[in-house]
């Protein structure tokens, strides 16, 4: 059996605690009493999350499974970016995440009673810094990370339009969205005036056909 | 006598009965220096080695632990400040030399009350079955003469759910970090031992009872003998000190 690193051991205790704080993801977990799924994230490691009571473990895994341990109840799949997506966390869940392929098996229903829990037992950021560094500097360093996330959005957002604005208006290397739908509209009015022609063509030659 | 009835001592096979007593009195002989050393050997790291195993515990305020082989009680504090006032937390070790300067620690630390401390030997745990939330041993279970024993004697006082914690010194698997591990432990440790503690044999026993503990994979496999679930271990500092798990279910 793999070592579980001290990363997993990190989440682990902060989606518990997360559960603990939480009623609806006590719930959530009690209905996930003695069942466990495994995650196989590609390329980098296979989690066992696994319930007792209210506590949840997560623990390394063989990709091909975890012998020593029962069956998993359910089996999720897929790249980091499209299992974060999947549990609707960060931005892979709020933009869409390049397309990706993740797959479920055994009980659906199970693996998707874990992504509720893992939902609701999402630490929050400013209460768990405000254990190590207080109240006052927690607030102060939770607002300056939303600003910098909220600026660099902002920031990624308008380069990319200045960007495209020189490519189209300037530099004229790529065709604006308008242009781009007159053009097609022009293609499929030729395509149809083609097909007319052709059928017109068709019929033409039926009729010398009967003529003669 | 045979070889089933003998054990490891460092790398000594002695009988049963003698390990308990050269353990013993190994640590009798360093428990004035033993903080001190601690901090010089492991360069502090040893700290954080345990912030890491405390942080694993789960525990809830009231709740109720047990550290053994505890010795002078630096995870008995931390389970302490876990459980709050109404929780309890018992410590407990074998040595009674080592369990005054536990106890001593506690109560200079404003402990007193729902703490409690008890020589008690690891394999013969006296208390009731399923009477502790989590459980915790840090480098004791290597000294214990019949850890099988041990094991499931924790396995019997916790009660159903709880968690068992055992953070031990284990086999490094970083590359590289070996053979640089065995130069430090079988030279600098003792030599340290030999100025600090003016007792080179005892830190000279602590290289090798490191070498003869069972590794990381075997551990784990007694831990589930022993009956405990979702278990699994955590490698910290490459492999030299590892973290053990179990749950009883």
């Amino acid at each position: 059996m793999r070592p579980t690193p001290a990363w997993l051991a990190a989440v682990e205790t902060l989606l518990n605690r997360g559960i603990h704080a939480s009623g609806q993801a006590s719930e959530f977990a009690r209905r996930l009493d003695a069942t466990a799924l495994r995650i196989d994230i590609e390329g980098l490691i296979s989690i066992r999350a696994s319930v007792y009571g209210t506590r949840l473990a997560l623990i390394a895994a063989e990709p091909s499974g975890n012998p020593a341990g029962p069956e998993p109840d359910a089996i999720i799949s897929g790249p980091p970016l499209a299992l974060l997506r999947l549990a609707g966390i960060g931005a892979a869940a709020r933009h869409h995440a390049p397309a990706a392929r993740t797959t479920v098996r055994g009980d659906a229903e199970i693996a998707n009673r874990y992504r509720e829990l893992f939902a609701a037992a999402r630490p929050d950021l400013e209460e768990e810094l405000s254990h190590g560094v207080g109240d006052l500097a927690a607030r102060r360093l939770s607002l300056l990370t939303k600003h910098t996330v909220a600026w660099v959005r902002k920031m990624r957002r308008t380069a990319g339009e200045n960007i495209a604005e020189y490519l189209q208006e300037e530099s004229r290397d790529l065709v604006n969205r308008t242009e781009l739908e007159e053009f097609l509209t022009r293609v499929d009015t030729a395509r149809e005036t083609a097909d007319r022609i052709g059928a017109r063509l068709a019929h033409l030659e039926q009729r010398l056909k009967g003529s003669t | 006598m045979s070889d089933s009835e003998r054990t490891d001592f460092g790398f000594e096979r002695v009988a049963w009965a003698e390990k308990a007593k050269r353990v013993g009195s190994v640590f009798t002989s360093v428990a004035g220096k033993y903080d001190v050393m601690n901090d010089l050997m492991s360069f502090g790291v040893h700290r954080l080695w345990k912030h890491f195993t405390l942080s694993l515990t789960g525990l809830k305020l009231g709740q109720r632990a047990l550290d053994v082989a505890g010795g002078t009680g630096d995870l008995a504090l931390g389970l302490l400040r876990q459980v709050g006032p109404q929780g309890r937390v018992i410590l407990s070790d074998i040595n009674p030399s080592m369990l005054a300067l536990g106890r001593d620690r506690l109560l200079d630390s404003g402990f007193v009350g729902n703490a409690a401390c008890l020589v008690a030997d690891a394999e013969r745990l006296p208390f009731d079955d399923n009477s502790f939330d989590c459980l915790t041993i840090g480098f004791g279970l290597r000294n214990v003469t019949d850890k099988v024993a041990a094991l499931h004697s924790m396995y019997r006082v916790l009660k159903p759910g709880g968690q068992l914690l055992v953070l031990e010194f284990s086999t490094p698997v970083a590359p590289g970090l070996k053979s640089l591990y065995d130069a430090y432990s079988f030279h600098v440790l003792p030599a340290l031992g030999r100025f600090i503690a003016q007792d080179s044999a005892s830190y000279r026993y602590l290289a090798e009872s490191i070498r003869t503990h069972p590794n990381q994979e075997t551990l784990l496999d007694m831990i589930r003998v022993a009956g405990f679930g979702e278990t699994r271990y955590h490698n910290l500092s490459g492999g030299i000190v590892a973290v053990h798990r179990g749950y009883k279910i």
